[in-house]
């Protein structure tokens, strides 16, 4: 034990005066926050972007501290013949290789401390409450990442050498990993290569300790990849360890090298045939991304059960509706939040569909919902289909029955053009946006025309229909808003905002239509606790639209954004989903 | 008592390159014995096999009863080392080098004792870097003695360093024969292997040429001693003595002559001189250095 705790000091020691050592630990990580920090919130201070900045600093620390801290001293070491002396000494490499390890966690560890701190204190990061379970990540991580940079410096026969092989293993680890660029923004081929990749796993690793209060138990896959490449990395590191420079590796102990990446090999190669990993990240993104603070203000607000706000403002925090202000907005800043302009624009609760017909549970179907800026979506005795993981999409609420009336006239409008075989409903502008391909709207529309679609009986009568409703209206009876989509010619989505125009067309007024589109719908379908309004605690599932609906309700079609459970959705990347 | 270094038909090789070509010797307990050859010459390749610190091609080794290739553990544990071509950390300081290396071995000697006697007390906190090539070498010293080794091994501990550091090395290797210590030295400097080995092998190209102490390698060899007269007036004539040479200067004042049997020439050369009725005016008797050996047994100087 004596040599062991004897390094340790020496090590200690020397790199407090060394400047480099500082650098790389305190100084570099530092820069590398305020620089993300200030980068990812757009020049405004929020606990938000934290969440990504965090993960994506102790990655890169825990990187460099173990590749160039590790690697490249211990081949000066090598090459200045310090190790020569100690080889005439009785002691084994086991100590020099622990001690350098262990120096390494010493140094690195109280930077990560002081980066939460600054997170906490600066931009209002709440101290992640498995904090024990962070530290203990980051330890092994430290550990595993210094083995590795000891693996490179018995392999590598110069510090010039060793300085290649580092960059070629830093480099795509630091961008690969998911910890400077989110895994889902890269091509997919970059995807697949990043689950060959230790850092990925540690990046995964902290995000769920940080995102989702999860403790080291829940993150196995993690620990287990850490201490895999600790336990191998420490055993190929004392086999080829070398004392002088003098000393040639034996090439077939470079082979000893691909036993320490053989797991990652296996790991990466079962990640890239189940994506598993792929879609954990997606699904880790896209809670970081509903963690942003958001406050978007200037709008006309429609709350869902009725109430309009002429110039209101919302705040969104941790995916929900933190605050609802009608006047008095206050400054963005205060509120560590993301100011999001919506004057002109109207903000209504997500929009609700009690009923989607045939098809309406598929991973497509509930896409284009959201697309759409549909949120929620009631489907009667049907077992969700199965969903690939990460897949974004409209929630998916099955309904014991269908409710008793539902006037579904855009169903019955679609039923007189199949009878007539007329396209005209292919060329809505948001039937053509949200489809997955514009060849199924061209077969369609092909089959349509041959007669290929078989028309309903009875006969649909859309003029009898709307009477329905207006009278329905009028005798106050409480009206639900449903589509059956999947009939012929009755889109996933876009059929929601014709089926709303048409009840203005009947005789309803906008807000009444609204209301049955969001808030008696969610109450219908059993959510009206937490989403269907908006409303202070409730789920920021809110759409933005340019306009205002309720003087003219085609304003719907015209989406600004979706926001779904507080994450402002790329509408383009839902069509896109494999 | 068992010897401390016992060496037999040693050899090394690397690939096609024999360094080492067959090796014997022994070390007694409290002796001081001296490798001696030029550079290449498989001095420091022995050596390091001895300190279990490189594995032999073949041969029997024993160092303090062990053998290197299979407990050099033990063998490291009980012997002091000073190589070659080492180095410290450029910041690490003379006092943290010294409780670094305390802390590699069971036995310790007193470390503040030793960093006084090797004048090191008053540069204890000087870091490594900062140091002169004599302080670094009595520091390397300093590591060497730090658990109390019986058996010291020095490579070229002198090599390097000026004539005053030179002495005060020489005078410290003496104090630790005086302490009984067995210390086996490499070196090219025939004054120091002269001066401080008890015993001492030549080495040439991997073998041993010549072994023993110093005086018997001198005696032993071919070498000639040269006699120098001078005389008070010229000589006339010839002397006819027994030698391997005999040069008479122009002004016939000096005499100059090589043999292997010195006194007898000398004893001869004498005579006839007084026979002659010539006045001596002074003689000088130089017997042959290891210099002198190397060069008759190889063809080559030593310090080339």
């Amino acid at each position: 034990m004596k040599p062991y705790l004897a390094l340790i000091r020496l090590n200690l020691r020397l790199a407090v005066r060394e400047r480099a050592v500082l650098f790389f630990n305190y100084v570099f990580p530092l820069i590398f926050f305020f620089a993300f920090g200030q980068f990812m919130s757009d020049g405004n201070a929020g606990a938000g972007p934290m969440l990504r900045v965090i993960p994506m600093v102790i990655v890169i620390g825990i990187l460099g501290s173990g590749l160039f801290g590790a690697g490249i001293r211990a081949v000066i070491e090598r090459e200045t013949g310090i190790l020569r002396r100690y080889k005439v000494a009785p002691i084994s490499p086991a100590p020099i290789l622990v001690a350098s390890m262990v120096t390494g966690w010493i140094l690195y560890l109280p930077s990560v401390v002081l980066i939460i701190l600054l997170a906490h204190f600066a931009h209002g990061m709440p101290i992640p409450e498995r904090w024990l379970s962070l530290l203990i990540l980051v330890t092994l991580a430290s550990f595993a990442f210094r083995a590795v940079g000891l693996i490179v410096a018995s392999v590598a026969n110069s510090v010039a050498e060793s300085n290649v092989l580092i960059q070629i293993l830093y480099m795509p680890m630091l961008f690969l990993s998911g910890a400077t660029l989110p895994v889902s923004s890269l091509p997919p081929a970059a995807q697949i290569a990043a689950q060959f990749m230790p850092a990925a796993y540690l990046n995964t690793g902290i995000q769920h300790v940080m995102l989702r209060s999860e403790g080291i138990a829940a993150n196995l896959e993690s620990v287990a990849a850490m201490l895999v490449t600790i336990a191998l990395g420490t055993f190929i590191a004392m086999k080829l360890f070398r004392w002088e420079k003098e000393e040639r590796l034996p090439r077939k102990s470079k082979a000893w090298v691909l036993a320490v990446l053989a797991p990652f090999i296996l790991m990466g190669t079962y990640q890239a045939w189940t994506r598993e990993h792929i879609a954990e990240s997606k699904q880790l993104d896209r809670e970081i991304r509903r963690n942003h603070t958001r406050l978007i203000r200037n709008a006309t607000i429609f709350t869902g059960d009725g109430r309009v706000i002429p110039n209101g403002a919302i705040l969104i925090r941790g995916g929900r509706i933190a605050e609802v202000y009608s006047d008095q907005i206050p400054d963005p800043d205060s509120l560590r939040a993301d100011a999001v302009e919506a004057a002109g624009k109207t903000l209504l609760p997500g929009l609700i569909d009690v009923q989607v017909g045939p098809g309406g549970d598929t991973p497509e179907a509930l896409a284009s919902q959201l697309f759409c800026g549909v949120v929620a979506v009631g489907a009667v005795a049907q077992q969700p289909a199965q969903r690939p993981a990460g897949w974004s999409g409209a929630e998916l609420v099955a309904t014991p029955a269908a409710p008793t009336y539902i006037p579904a006239l855009a169903a019955e409008e679609a039923a007189l053009a199949v009878a007539r075989r007329d396209p005209g409903p292919l060329s809505r502008t948001l039937v053509q946006q949200s489809a997955f391909s514009r060849d199924i709207l061209q077969r369609t529309a092909l089959l349509l025309r041959n007669g290929g679609i078989p028309p309903r009986t009875p006969e649909p009568d859309p003029a009898r229909r709307a009477t329905e409703l207006r009278r329905a209206f009028e005798l106050s009876t409480p009206l639900l808003l449903g589509t059956r989509s999947g009939e012929p010619l009755v889109f996933h989505g876009p059929s929601i905002h014709r089926e709303l125009q048409l009840w203005v067309q009947a005789g309803v007024p906008a807000s009444a239509a609204l209301r049955a589109a969001t808030f008696d719908a969610a109450t219908s379908l059993g959510i009206g606790g937490r989403t269907g309004a908006i409303r202070k605690g409730y789920e920021a599932s809110i759409l933005i639209v340019d306009g205002n609906p309720l003087t003219d309700i085609s304003a719907t079609e015209r989406i600004s954004s979706v926001i779904f459970k507080g994450e402002r959705i790329d509408r383009q990347d839902l069509l896109s989903q494999k | 008592m068992p010897p401390a270094i016992d060496v037999r038909g040693l050899t090394k090789s690397y690939g096609d390159v024999h360094a080492v070509r067959g090796i014997d010797f022994t070390v007694g307990q409290g002796e001081v014995f001296g490798l001696l050859g030029p550079n290449g010459a498989g001095k420091t390749t022995t050596v390091e096999i001895l300190e279990g610190i490189r594995q032999r091609t073949s041969g029997e080794v024993k160092v303090l009863g062990f053998d290197p290739d299979r407990n050099a553990a033990a063998i490291k544990d009980r012997i002091g080392v000073c190589l070659q071509a080492t180095n410290l950390p450029d910041k690490c300081t003379v006092a943290e080098a010294v409780e670094l290396f305390s802390a590699f071995y069971s036995r310790n000697a007193d470390g503040d004792e030793l960093l006084k006697r090797l004048q090191l007390w008053e540069k204890r906190n000087a870091s490594y870097g900062t140091l002169s090539g004599g302080q670094k070498q009595r520091l390397a010293l300093a590591l060497a003695l730090i658990n109390q080794p019986q058996l010291i091994f020095l490579d070229e501990p002198t090599t390097g360093l000026d004539p005053q550091v030179r002495l005060e090395i020489h005078k410290l290797i003496e104090e630790l024969r005086a302490e009984h210590r067995t210390i086996l030295l490499t070196t090219h400097y025939i004054e120091e292997a002269e001066r401080l080995c008890d015993r001492v092998a030549i080495v040439d190209q991997g073998k041993i040429i010549a072994l023993g102490t110093p005086r018997e390698i001198q005696a032993r060899t071919l070498g000639h001693s040269r006699i120098e007269i001078l005389l008070a007036a010229p000589l006339e004539g010839t002397p006819p003595v027994e030698c391997e040479s005999l040069t008479i200067s122009a002004d016939r004042r000096s005499i100059s002559a090589s043999s292997s049997r010195p006194a007898r020439t000398l004893a001869d050369l004498v005579k006839w001189i007084d026979q002659q009725g010539v006045e001596l005016a002074d003689i000088h008797l130089k017997r042959p250095t290891l210099e002198d050996v190397f060069l008759e047994i190889t063809g080559r100087r030593l310090r080339e």
